[in-house]
């Protein structure tokens, strides 16, 4: 028996009788083939071709699960050692298809389709007609152009993580305390930040702050009542939560630095500010980068603070497209469009985060 | 009865007042029919002495029902049940029932209730428990998706659109009808609520409305302003622009006038404004107030509501709301700003009027009183194209109330069919009613016989309290111009782009209240289509029972 594949992993051959592998291909094809007739004929029943009496899916779920474990099966069989090799991802690879990119197809027959749960007609096909409304809604584009502002602000952010990243990266006393502080944020909910915070720190009569302001000299202070502070309250609430998360990676990043190329910089004659701008800056840029780039995802999924707090005022001020499409699934009932508006975004994400790590991958090279 | 409203009354309780209750109802049992009311069906020496034993459970100023306490009410209630079914007759029916779970009473009072029913007729009920937010998006994906799986189900009026509309649920039958004493509901609840295109469904269990709160400390002699209490919207409009600069005289902070909540909460949000409107527009014997029903065309660009819109306009741009009222909701209204001494007039339903004296953070529990809605001293006649003099009241049954509702996949069934509405008429029956109207249940009253204000004295319970706390319902309730919401499908979607549309308006990105208004008839439009036109028009017309 010849051994074959690489050392360091040997399969050996095995002698798979032409039975055992017609075996196991009627097995895969044969479950197959089972599987795509039940969900023709649920098909066909559904769309009151034939009356078979089929009352919900699952035959052609339990049909489809059959054929999975029949293919995975007939792997081993036809392939035998070999097949293994394929076991170790296929049933993996099976779940993903259905839990994700299933869903994913069956959403996009969802996102062109006129389907408003209280319609009588249930969902009809309507082509681009989404895509139309999606054009000419001013509230998703508001939503849009909030989001960008509400990225922008993620520099921000990170320069305010950064620097209390190293601060904490410093000698300084008690410095585990002020770590595990500075996590806290974090810990907690958005809704109870919304509520902690928003609702009544930042309540306009009895919340401490607004105390504070007025005692500060602002005779009446506002934080949602103009959509610029408006915007800029939700952006302080959300970059409170979630600063400590980039800052504990940039403080895991700066840790990681070898302390001999700062001492390094040090002999050769580098102030703090040159040691930390050619030194320690483009060695935490791969750091850095991953850091935003995790944080951009979170921000584009920005919605419990504003459904809380704002309910997107005022006047759609600081309105995210995530809350703007949660209002017009939960509270309209209009799954369709609100189905379109998400796979829309989705789009968005996917191509706005490719382009951002090519760069990324470009930039995160350090400078020499 | 709503939990906060019974925390009042226990708190108002004396132990010698307490005593003093029992031994009236006591007097009341033996005497026998002294505590029936003026509207109730013939008291029966019988009947009374059920009221007053019921009402001993637990005992008012006895601390929070159990289950065994709702067992016990529940069985001493069955007697209409026995009247009608047989000991053992639903052997092997099982029923399923889905409906809330809020504060830890709905279902849970229904389980208590019915167990005492479970055991008796032999049936068996599985429960479906949901939260409120929940509540809306499951029974729309059941509707939706085919897959309804309850048999009873508590469901609020303006979803009758989308379920009796759908034919969704199965008629009651006559004998139903004799057993809850339908005569017995105040007037708005009469039909055309709970029925459609003729035919009854609704067991009501709750009734809702807007009441008009308002400072005592604010309005009537060696008050703030020295003024009555505003009865129209455009007195309340007058002195809360009257109102800027002044002092709250138990805060020393701000004062302020009506509190209108600017931003949405979920189609909730649209009651609010709609009470402005009601006066503008509702006139009494036409039930059509938000969308003609020939059409399906939203009336709410019309000069009535447009009216209602352009006096928040006037408010926001004379600087007559506090700071951030563009962010208030009607619970931040309502809880933070109306009860913490922000305000001095609110409209909201039963709840505000019993935390004002319950809440650790209410400071105005001594100082507010009730009324109905604020009327108008005009209003707009659609079918004249013109304004008319003239006071014209319109209270708004803001959300109608709870009911139960069978559905008509028992229809099939008789067994079940019967099994499931001898439950729901348990659960709606006349004394039962009293008791939760009397203690924590989550509901209102919404029979005329729960407004008889001797049995709640006899019972214990503050006389003077109880008519304030019931009088400011009832005289909505039984309004001959009450305006009731449009049973039709979808009808929050309408409220709630009507919210975003309003949002917009408010932060002064429209022109006019008129092009505000414009905006949200332009997306009801749009809504009607999407839902379909014809199929709205039916089922509006149908909910109006024309």
């Amino acid at each position: 028996m010849e051994p074959e594949g690489d050392r360091l992993h040997v399969v050996t051959t095995e002698n798979i009788s032409d039975a055992r592998r017609n075996f196991g291909n009627i097995l895969v094809y044969g479950s197959a083939a089972i599987m795509f007739l039940v969900a023709g004929l649920q098909s066909l029943d559904s769309n009151n071709i034939l009356d078979i009496g089929f009352v919900t899916w699952r035959p052609t779920l339990y049909a489809a699960l059959v054929w999975m474990v029949c293919l995975s099966a007939g792997q081993v069989i036809v392939r035998g050692e070999q097949g293994k090799r394929t076991l170790f991802i296929l049933p993996a690879a099976l779940f993903v298809g259905a839990m994700v990119v299933f869903p994913l197809i069956f959403a996009l027959g969802i996102a062109f389709s006129d389907w408003n749960l209280s319609s009588p007609n249930g969902r009809q096909f309507n082509g681009f007609d989404n895509v139309r409304q999606m054009w000419n809604d001013p509230f998703y584009w508001n939503s849009l152009t909030n989001m960008v502002w509400y990225t922008l602000a993620i520099f921000v952010e990170y320069i305010i993580a950064f620097g209390i990243a190293v601060l904490l990266n410093a000698e300084i006393r008690a410095r585990k305390f002020f770590r595990v502080s500075f996590l806290l944020p974090l810990m907690l909910s958005p809704v109870a930040v919304s509520w902690m915070i928003g609702k009544s720190m930042l309540e306009v009569r009895f919340g401490p702050i607004a105390r504070l302001a007025r005692e500060l000299g602002w005779d009446s202070p506002s934080f949602f009542g103009s959509p610029e502070i408006a915007r800029a309250s939700i952006m302080m609430m959300d970059a409170w939560t979630f600063i400590p998360f980039m800052m504990i990676m940039i403080l895991a990043g700066l840790q990681a630095i070898p302390t001999e190329l700062r001492e390094a910089a040090r002999v050769d004659g580098a102030g703090p500010w040159r040691a930390f701008w050619e030194v320690t800056f483009p060695l935490m840029l791969p750091v850095s980068i991953t850091a935003v780039l995790i944080r951009i995802i979170f921000k584009l999924k920005l919605a419990d603070i504003i459904i809380n707090v704002t309910s997107g005022g005022p006047g759609g001020a600081t309105d995210s497209v995530t809350s703007f499409i949660f209002r017009e699934y939960r509270d309209r009932s209009n799954v369709g469009y609100g189905t379109l508006l998400a796979i829309f975004y989705l789009v968005l994400i996917v191509i706005a985060m490719t382009i951002l790590m090519k760069l990324a991958d470009r930039w995160m090279r350090p400078r020499y | 009865m709503r939990i906060e409203h019974y925390e009042i009354m226990r708190s108002r309780m004396s132990r010698r007042g307490m005593l003093k209750g029992a031994a009236s109802v006591g007097a009341v049992t033996a005497l026998g029919g002294l505590g029936a009311g003026l509207t109730a069906r013939p008291a029966m020496a019988q009947d009374s002495a059920l009221r007053a034993e019921i009402l001993k459970i637990p005992g008012v100023g006895m601390g929070s029902p159990t289950d065994a306490d709702w067992q016990k009410v529940g069985d001493l209630c069955l007697g209409p049940t026995k009247e009608t079914v047989a000991e053992g007759e639903f052997e092997g029916v099982e029923l399923t029932f889905m409906g809330l779970n809020n504060q830890n009473v709905h279902n849970f009072l229904f389980r208590g209730f019915l167990k005492p029913w479970e055991k008796y007729t032999g049936a068996k009920i599985n429960w479906i428990d949901l939260a409120q937010a929940d509540y809306n998006a499951r029974l729309q994906q059941s509707i939706a998706t085919g897959t309804v799986d309850f048999d009873i189900i508590e469901m609020g009026a303006p979803f009758e659109g989308d379920v009796l509309g759908k034919g969704l649920a199965s008629e009651m039958p006559d004998w139903v009808k004799d057993l809850i004493d339908m005569d017995d509901y105040v007037g708005y609840l009469q039909a055309p609520v709970g029925t459609w295109d003729g035919k009854t469904y609704r067991v009501s269990i709750d009734g809702d409305c807007h009441s008009f709160a308002y400072r005592t400390d604010y309005f009537g002699e060696g008050s703030l302003t020295g003024k009555d209490v505003p009865a129209t919207w455009q007195e309340v409009d007058a002195v809360t622009k009257e109102l800027i600069g002044q002092k709250d005289p138990l805060t020393g902070l701000d004062a302020h006038g009506y509190l209108d909540p600017l931003k949405g909460w979920g189609g909730f949000g649209f009651y609010f404004v709609a009470n402005r409107a009601a006066p503008y527009v509702k006139v009494e014997g036409d039930p059509v107030w938000l969308f003609d029903p020939e059409t399906m065309t939203p009336l709410v660009n019309t000069p009535g509501w447009v009216q209602a819109f352009q006096d928040v306009f006037d408010l926001i741009e004379a600087n007559a709301y506090p700071a951030d009222q563009i962010n208030a909701d009607p619970g931040t209204t309502a809880f933070q700003q109306f009860l913490a001494g922000t305000g001095s007039m609110l409209m909201w339903w039963g709840d505000v009027g019993a935390s004002a004296r319950t809440s650790d953070t209410s400071v105005v529990g001594d100082v507010t009183g009730f009324s109905i809605n604020p009327a108008s001293d005009k209003r707009y006649d659609l079918a004249s194209g013109a304004w008319v003099d003239g006071v014209n009241e319109a209270p708004q049954m803001a959300y109608i109330g709870w009911g139960v509702y069978v559905m008509a996949r028992v229809d099939g069934d008789e067994k079940k069919h019967k099994a499931a509405w001898s439950a729901a008429a348990h659960l709606g029956g006349r004394d039962i009613a009293l008791w939760m109207s009397a203690y924590p249940s989550g509901f209102q009253p919404y029979r005329n016989s729960q407004f008889q204000y001797d049995e709640w004295e006899q019972a214990g319970y503050d006389r003077a309290f109880i008519e304030d706390y019931l009088g400011s319902n009832i005289d909505s309730y039984n309004h001959p111009n009450a305006a009731i919401e449009p049973r039709i499908p979808g009808i929050f979607q309408y409220y709630s782009v009507a919210e975003d549309e309003l949002a917009k308006g408010y932060a002064g990105q429209y022109g006019s209240a008129q092009e505000t208004a414009d905006a949200i008839a332009a997306a009801w439009e749009k809504i009607t289509d999407q839902i379909g036109r014809d199929s709205q028009i039916a089922l509006y017309k149908a909910s109006l029972g024309m």
